[in-house]
């Protein structure tokens, strides 16, 4: 037995190792720190020193608030609209499905720092094209990033033009799975499309949009891009500071490695209970 | 053949007088920003004019990259550090208290009693701790308002008339009348806090008490500095404004006043090259009629890192381009860096007017202010500091706290909570 797996292992092994190195020792490590005051030097190692700080820390608690807001509103948001899009792009009446189908997949093609500043020059204040056109039609100038409402909107909607395409896409393929003649058993009974839609294509949709959701969740919680490089590193006054980029800040801002490691075991144990609630929502009926 | 033999001449002679320079060679880099990165590069030619051997790399990073790819490189042990760093005075202390060994000990490299005696006092204080010189004093920030003269002449605002921030709000509205589509002036309320250190400094007031030990920020002077900045953005006097922005706003000619430190001047001269003799220079506002008028913002040094291959060559650097009048006077005339070696002030450049200020002698006037600076002092926990303050602004804006006092004291519990520092009486 042990001579069979041998071989097995020996070919495991150069992967292993990277693994070891890159992701066992880190994840130890960062726990071993968490545990140390890294305010003086050398580290003194303290316990309850980090812990005890991020629960009453209230930046903590403003970075995991922004980052629900974004999660919350952004997520069902951009699911509704990709599941719309999803289903305009399945129409046999559409023309240049194909040209459609990349201008919508089109927005992740783009890198992220060109998509960033795009944004941020088109909410410019003084020179960007979104005040332009709100004066234009009598409405007021808004300070896009002097307003912390105005800049998770501006997030908000970056992220969504960035990733509804995306999903679109994704469902578009469950669309696609789901059989012709259900619909046409529908049309027979004179079900109307806005019913076959609710009762037949969504139900079937299900586990897509299950999966769309964990992707998108996952995304968000590791939102770092654009708060840092669309808000100004989560301005105004850490408005849009989420929490990847407040562990960023502690980390390689104030030099704190202990609470920045602290702040990630905070952001892992998250994710956990998160994961687990989807598992649950998910689960087959029994 | 006589022009050649009065050259072998003249290179023998060369060679004779910089005996030793020939023997550095190699090559340094060097991490810098904006103006600072531009001026390092003007004084390379003089400094291979020495060292003809020692080839100089200037990278312009931008300030907020150095900081953290500087942070970055010390935290994974010195790896793919340059040189030579700048490094922010008032961000100095983090580094040292942090990564003490990521930098080299200038005192060994020949950083003697005798050079340092030729910068102020003040200066040195962040960049060395017990025997240790981890960086040499570059530059200073002393505050001025710089001003688009034709829009203030358009209003029929005088800036000598203009002695508190009271009436640079009043003036505000009269340009801005008289100018449409222009903005009084721009405060980086999305990523900065440029002007609550300006003029919290002139009001004696920081972060953080002068010798480092405990935090200041809910002082009255502090408190008055927040009110008369929330007053100036309801007025319209101050919208915000980014880095960048600012300087689109120069060139384009939608603000009439930027107040900054000296260093500023490079960026308008440098960046609105069209507009020389349009811009003048004005002493800072105060917040009483009988106030202060100066005031310390920025203001940087250079550091060797101990990973540098070539220390003594990019020690060589340093001296030439900050222990040499040739060196600081060149970065003052070419992109406006205000030297903090003593001896450079007192150069016949500083008192000469200047033609892209309208002939204004700018440098007098802004130097004049330096004895009147009051120490400010950042200490090793400025970034908590920094993020603290920022987010109670964005919120004291938006109407979260009953007055100033309030916010102030939520900042000062919340920089103790994360610093451990007590909270001065």
């Amino acid at each position: 037995m042990r001579l069979r797996n041998g071989p097995a292992y020996g070919f495991l092994a150069p992967y292993l190792l990277i693994f070891l190195a890159f992701w066992i020792w880190p994840i130890i490590n960062s726990f071993v720190i968490s545990l140390h005051n890294t305010r003086v030097n050398p580290w003194v190692f303290n316990p309850a020193f980090n812990w005890t700080r991020m629960i009453g820390d209230p930046a903590f608690f403003n970075a995991l608030r922004n980052t629900l807001v974004i999660l919350v509103i952004q997520v069902p948001v951009m699911l509704v609209l990709a599941t719309l899009m999803a289903v305009l792009l399945n129409s046999p009446r559409l023309k240049a499905r194909p040209l459609f189908r990349f201008a919508f997949f089109a927005p992740v093609v783009v890198g992220e720092v060109a998509y960033s500043a795009i944004f941020r020059l088109m909410f410019s204040f003084d020179f960007g094209i979104v005040n332009k056109l709100l004066t234009g039609v009598g409405l007021p100038r808004v300070d896009w990033f002097a307003n912390p409402t105005a800049a998770m909107a501006v997030l908000i909607m970056a992220v969504t033009w960035r990733w509804a395409g995306y999903n679109a896409i994704i469902i578009l393929a469950g669309l696609q799975s789901i059989p012709e003649d259900v619909y046409e058993a529908a049309t027979l009974d004179r079900v109307s499309k806005v019913r076959q839609f609710f009762f037949i294509t969504l139900p079937l949709l299900k586990p897509i949009l299950i999966f769309c959701a964990v992707l998108s969740i996952i995304g968000t919680m590791q939102l770092f891009s654009e708060p840092f490089l669309i808000t100004n590193r989560g301005g105004p006054g850490q408005a849009t500071e989420t929490l990847g980029l407040f562990l960023y800040r502690q980390g390689f801002g104030s030099g704190n490695f202990g609470y920045a490691s602290t702040v990630a075991y905070a952001i892992a144990a998250l994710a956990v209970a998160i994961s687990l609630a989807q598992l649950w929502l998910g689960r087959e009926p029994k | 053949m006589r022009i050649h033999l009065a050259c072998a001449t003249l290179a023998l002679a060369t060679a004779m007088a910089t005996g030793s320079a020939l023997a550095q060679s190699g090559e340094i880099t060097i991490w810098s920003w904006n103006v600072a990165a531009s001026a390092l590069q003007s004084v390379v030619p003089g400094f291979n004019q020495q060292f003809p051997d020692i080839k100089v790399t200037v990278e312009d990073l931008g300030n907020q990259q150095v900081f953290d790819k500087t942070l970055a490189g010390c935290a994974a042990g010195g790896a793919g550090m340059p040189d030579i760093v700048t490094v922010e005075n008032f961000e100095a202390e983090g580094f040292w208290n942090q990564f003490p060994d990521c930098f080299a000990n200038l005192k060994e490299l020949g950083y003697t009693p005798e050079l340092q005696a030729l910068f102020p006092d003040f200066k040195r204080t962040e960049l060395e701790v017990g025997d240790v010189a981890y960086a040499m004093p570059w530059d200073s920030g002393p505050v001025a308002v710089f001003y688009r003269r034709d829009f203030y002449e358009k209003a029929g605002v005088d800036p000598a008339t203009i002695q508190t921030w009271d009436d640079f709000i009043a003036a505000g509205k009269k340009i801005a009348e008289a100018n449409p589509g222009v903005v009084m002036s721009q405060a980086d309320f999305n990523g900065d806090s440029e002007w609550f250190r300006m003029i919290g400094n002139e009001q004696g007031c920081g972060y953080y008490s002068v010798d480092g030990q405990s935090i200041t920020i809910n002082q009255p002077a502090c408190v008055a500095t927040l009110e008369k900045i929330k007053e100036m953005k309801d007025a319209g006097t101050l919208t915000a404004a980014i880095w960048d922005e600012k300087i689109q706003s120069n060139t384009a000619g939608t603000v009439a006043s930027q107040v900054y430190g000296g260093w500023f001047e490079g960026s308008i001269r440098d960046g609105s090259p069209d507009l020389a003799g349009k811009w003048g220079v004005y002493p800072m506002p105060s917040l009483t009629a009988d106030g202060p008028h100066a005031a310390n913002l920025g203001g940087s040094s250079l550091a060797i890192t101990n990973n540098s291959a070539n220390k003594e060559a990019a020690w060589e650097f340093v001296k030439y381009a900050l222990t040499t009048n040739e060196g600081q006077v060149t970065m003052l005339r070419e992109f406006g860096l205000v030297p903090s070696l003593i001896s450079a002030l007192e150069d016949p450049y500083v008192s000469q007017p200047q033609p892209y200020w309208g002939d204004q002698p700018i440098w007098s006037e802004i130097l004049a202010t330096l004895p009147n600076i009051q120490p400010s002092r950042g200490t090793a926990f400025l970034n908590d500091a920094e993020s603290v303050y920022r987010a109670v602004q964005t919120r004291y804006f938006n109407g979260e706290y009953p007055d100033a006092q309030a916010a102030l004291d939520d900042a000062a519990n919340q920089i103790a909570s994360a610093t451990g520092m007590p909270i001065a009486e």
